[in-house]
């Protein structure tokens, strides 16, 4: 079930809130267990087996890590039993693929379709034992509480990726206030403002852009630009919705985006991006394979290791790969030509952004040969116009899209509302928060493009 | 202030929750008069619809269709796109001044080429003794598009692909006999009282009796055509004419099924869509007998809808006017109901059927 979806706010989300707020508070875990498992077979009804085999499968393996002698025994069983998952269900035919094409062989595919989320709750699952092992988390004995942690509707398919540490004490016990409601349901309402009236718009803009017949390398820049807005207001905006109906719930989720288009670095725009990804490959795999305190040599392979992982996280595709490489590569000569840094901050803000839009066309490309065409397209080498008419059109349609896209990836909005008078604030805001609903519900009932990218990680 | 604020946002929780509610407890709409379509329903629980996903699909699909105020949220989203976000296209429907059009690009070669076929099949079958016309009938885009900065078919390429596609047939050019007013403000159909130089080219081509003298009456009940409901836009309604004559009026319409009616079918004016005034709307074949011909001249249309407001203004130089519209009938059974001996025949098509031909059969 998407968000942004009439079943999930008229339906889903107003039933779930009248029972989880009429229960009593011992119930409420029970409460969001069932309504998770319900959301995710609501849209996964195949994969729910699978959902409740990892929850059983992780939290057995919590406690063997908490109780048993060999606890690096039952780490090691844990940590590969979530690779043999993720890897049966999202690589394998990615994997035998590429065998098949390196060596002529013709091994069948399994064809097995991709679990939603499966990349985020397996993470969540993984990080779990691997905190027990390190003695950072108690082990949860509640069975219950484990469920409600790994399929936590609000966060279960598109993260951010909630350490369990970061709502441990929330599962015991855990307050909610009108003004927490209050807070939760802004953000939610601007998440889902994000996603509606921006990143779908900008995702029709791509569909127009992938369906034209007369490309020019105007046109190509264009998408560029489309596809780096579109996936920063459709991924920001789940974060935001996530993390206002945690807030709601009476959970604190951590922060997923700060703005990562205002980076003068690629390192920073890596520490304002899907900041929960970063951490967790951070503190699950770069800093136990020696992080930055080793020789130079073995800080590239670490950087390489983490990067081709994170870009094989995104997706079972050589394109994915080939973007997490090169984040490694910007990120080591970052490092490496100490220079950089001595640019002017615009020049390197600029630098910044035009390297994280053509890295976003590698991450939309299909495939190795997509990559090769689409810059192609975007280097004028394709024999394309430098201009259509079809290309001015679409510009010109989409002019005040792209003028409320970019100022809208900046603090600027958030600033000039926080210098407005209180007083104002606090009438306006609501107003807004109204009519950014009336208008998300008016998009959807008229039925426009609407997937979550990221559900396909 | 902090306090306001909350309890702004509760209040407007609250009103969420209303409508929820209303969404829960209406009652659903069989159909839709601004979409002109049947709405969706509430789907069937089943094991099977439920393991397929097929259940979840079509329950999104009822909510959205049965949305309390569809309409009026239909109109919001559109005025937000149109005059906030300024796009210019909302649904793929377009303004110029207060002309409603479809951007109907790019020109679909496939599509082409199917409708080329099933025309020379038409050819092949039952033609080749018959003097055929051919009259495109360029579509509102063709006089709005371009001009207005919006993309447009290849209206070149298309008119050149018919005339190498039916070398067969003597084309009748009508681009300058219409221009943009001469088509309803909300529908893709050219009005029947600017269509006089029309009929009468097309008469003059065929060498055909030109049309009469004709009055102009208007229908009562307002036109809000096909765009008016996709665009959701602010559009006025609109008044609709209709020509008629002494000999129109005694004209007679036999339909597929034996039944006879009138010219300007009255018992359509209740229809959902109106321009259905016009021989009943979609019909797979008619007659036209006229009362008065003193030819043996016969005409055999093959057509679209906009051969259904046309074909009444070419009945004056014809003994009988038989319509085909071969998307709701097969070919095949042509020669068990047309006789295609002494009979002059038109194809008269929009650019809008020929660049989605996928109903057309040949």
């Amino acid at each position: 079930m998407l968000f942004s979806s009439i079943p999930f706010l008229y339906y889903f989300l107003p039933i779930v809130f009248i029972l989880y707020f009429l229960v009593p508070r011992s119930w409420r875990n029970a409460v969001l267990l069932l309504s998770s498992l319900f959301f995710y077979g609501w849209g996964e009804p195949k994969h729910l087996a699978l959902m409740a085999t990892s929850i059983l499968l992780f939290y057995l393996f919590g406690l063997a890590v908490a109780r048993s002698r060999r606890k690096k025994v039952w780490l090691a069983v844990s940590v590969i039993s979530g690779a043999a998952l993720l890897g049966v269900f999202k690589y394998a035919d990615f994997f035998v693929e590429s065998v098949n094409g390196l060596t002529g062989l013709s091994i069948p595919l399994l064809h097995l379709a991709l679990p939603i989320g499966i990349s985020f709750y397996l993470f969540q699952c993984v990080s779990y034992v691997i905190d027990v092992y390190r003695g950072d988390v108690a082990v949860q004995k509640n069975l219950l509480k484990f469920g409600t942690y790994v399929s936590m509707f609000p966060q279960l398919i598109a993260g951010p990726i909630v350490r369990y540490a970061d709502v441990a004490p929330q599962l015991d016990s855990r307050t909610t206030s009108w003004n927490d409601f209050a807070e939760g349901l802004s953000r939610f309402l601007i998440g889902l403002g994000k996603k509606v009236l921006l990143a779908n718009q900008f995702g029709a803009l791509i569909r127009a852009f992938r369906a034209c017949e007369s490309q020019s390398v105007l046109f190509y820049w264009v998408y560029a630009l489309a596809f780096t807005l579109h996936i920063y207001f459709d991924f920001s905006g789940y974060s935001d919705m996530a993390i206002g109906l945690g807030k709601i719930l009476g959970f604190s989720f951590p922060e997923n985006f700060r703005y990562p288009y205002c980076s003068k670095t690629v390192t920073e725009f890596w520490r304002r991006w899907h900041i929960s990804l970063g951490t967790w490959f951070r503190d699950y795999v770069y800093i136990p394979l020696g992080g930055s305190r080793c020789s130079k040599g073995k800080w590239a392979r670490n950087v390489l290791i983490v990067w081709m992982l994170t870009g094989l996280w995104h997706g079972a595709a050589w394109n994915f790969v080939l973007w997490g490489l090169l984040f490694a590569l910007l990120l080591m000569a970052e490092k490496w030509l100490p220079g950089l840094s001595k640019w002017p901050g615009w020049l390197r803000h600029s630098l910044t952004l035009l390297l994280v839009m053509l890295s976003f066309v590698v991450f939309n490309a299909d495939g190795p040969s997509g990559v090769r065409s689409d810059f192609a397209g975007l280097l004028g080498l394709s024999g394309l116009p430098g201009v259509t008419a079809e290309t001015l059109y679409h510009l010109r349609s989409n002019l005040v899209l792209f003028a409320v896209g970019i100022l809208g990836a900046t603090p600027l909005p958030k600033t000039l509302a926080g210098k407005l008078p209180e007083k104002f604030r606090s009438l306006a805001e609501p107003l807004f928060l109204l009519a950014l609903l009336l208008l998300c519900t008016a998009y959807l009932v008229d039925g426009s493009y609407n997937p979550f990218l990221y559900f396909r990680f | 202030m902090k306090k306001t604020r909350t309890v702004l946002i509760t209040l407007l929780a609250l009103f969420w929750l209303g409508l929820a509610a209303w969404a829960w407890v209406r009652t659903p709409d069989a159909s839709s008069d601004w979409e002109r379509r049947k709405l969706a329903q509430m789907p069937k629980i089943t094991t099977n619809s439920l393991l397929s996903g097929t259940f979840m699909s079509d329950f999104e699909s009822y909510t959205q269709d049965q949305f309390p105020l569809r309409n009026g949220f239909r109109r919001l989203k559109s005025e937000f796109h149109y005059f906030v976000l300024r796009e210019l296209d909302n649904n793929g429907i377009a303004l110029a001044g207060d002309q409603a059009f479809q951007l109907e690009y790019p020109l679909d070669q496939a599509s082409v080429s199917h409708a080329l076929k099933c025309f020379q099949s038409l050819y092949d079958t039952y033609l080749q003794d018959s003097t055929v016309y051919f009259a495109l009938v360029p579509d509102k885009a063709y006089y709005l598009a371009a001009g207005n900065g919006y993309p447009a078919m290849d209206y070149v390429d298309l008119t050149a692909q018919i005339a190498d596609g039916t070398p067969w047939a003597t084309h009748i050019d009508l681009t300058g006999l219409l221009c943009a007013d001469d088509y309803y403000a909300t529908d893709t159909h050219w009005r029947q009282e600017k269509i006089l130089p029309v009929a009468q080219a097309i008469c003059k081509a065929m060498g055909a009796e030109p049309s009469g003298e004709f009055t102009a009456e208007a229908l009562e009940r307002p036109f809000t055509g096909v765009y008016y409901g996709q665009a959701a836009l602010p559009l006025a309604q609109e008044t609709m004419y209709y020509l008629t004559s002494p000999l129109l009026q005694r004209a007679s319409v036999t339909h597929a099924d034996g039944s006879v009616t009138k010219v300007y079918d009255e018992a359509k004016l209740g229809s959902r869509d109106l321009y259905d005034f016009f021989l009943s709307g979609s019909e797979p074949l008619l007659t036209i007998e006229n009362p008065d011909a003193d030819t043996e001249k016969e005409l055999v249309l093959f057509r679209d809808s906009f051969g259904s407001s046309l074909a009444p203004l070419l009945l004056q130089g014809y003994r009988k006017v038989t319509l085909v519209d071969t998307r709701y009938m097969d070919p095949k059974l042509l020669s068990n109901y047309v006789n295609f001996q002494n009979a002059d025949v038109l194809f008269l098509y929009s650019t809008l059927v020929l660049n989605s031909s996928g109903a057309l059969r040949g």
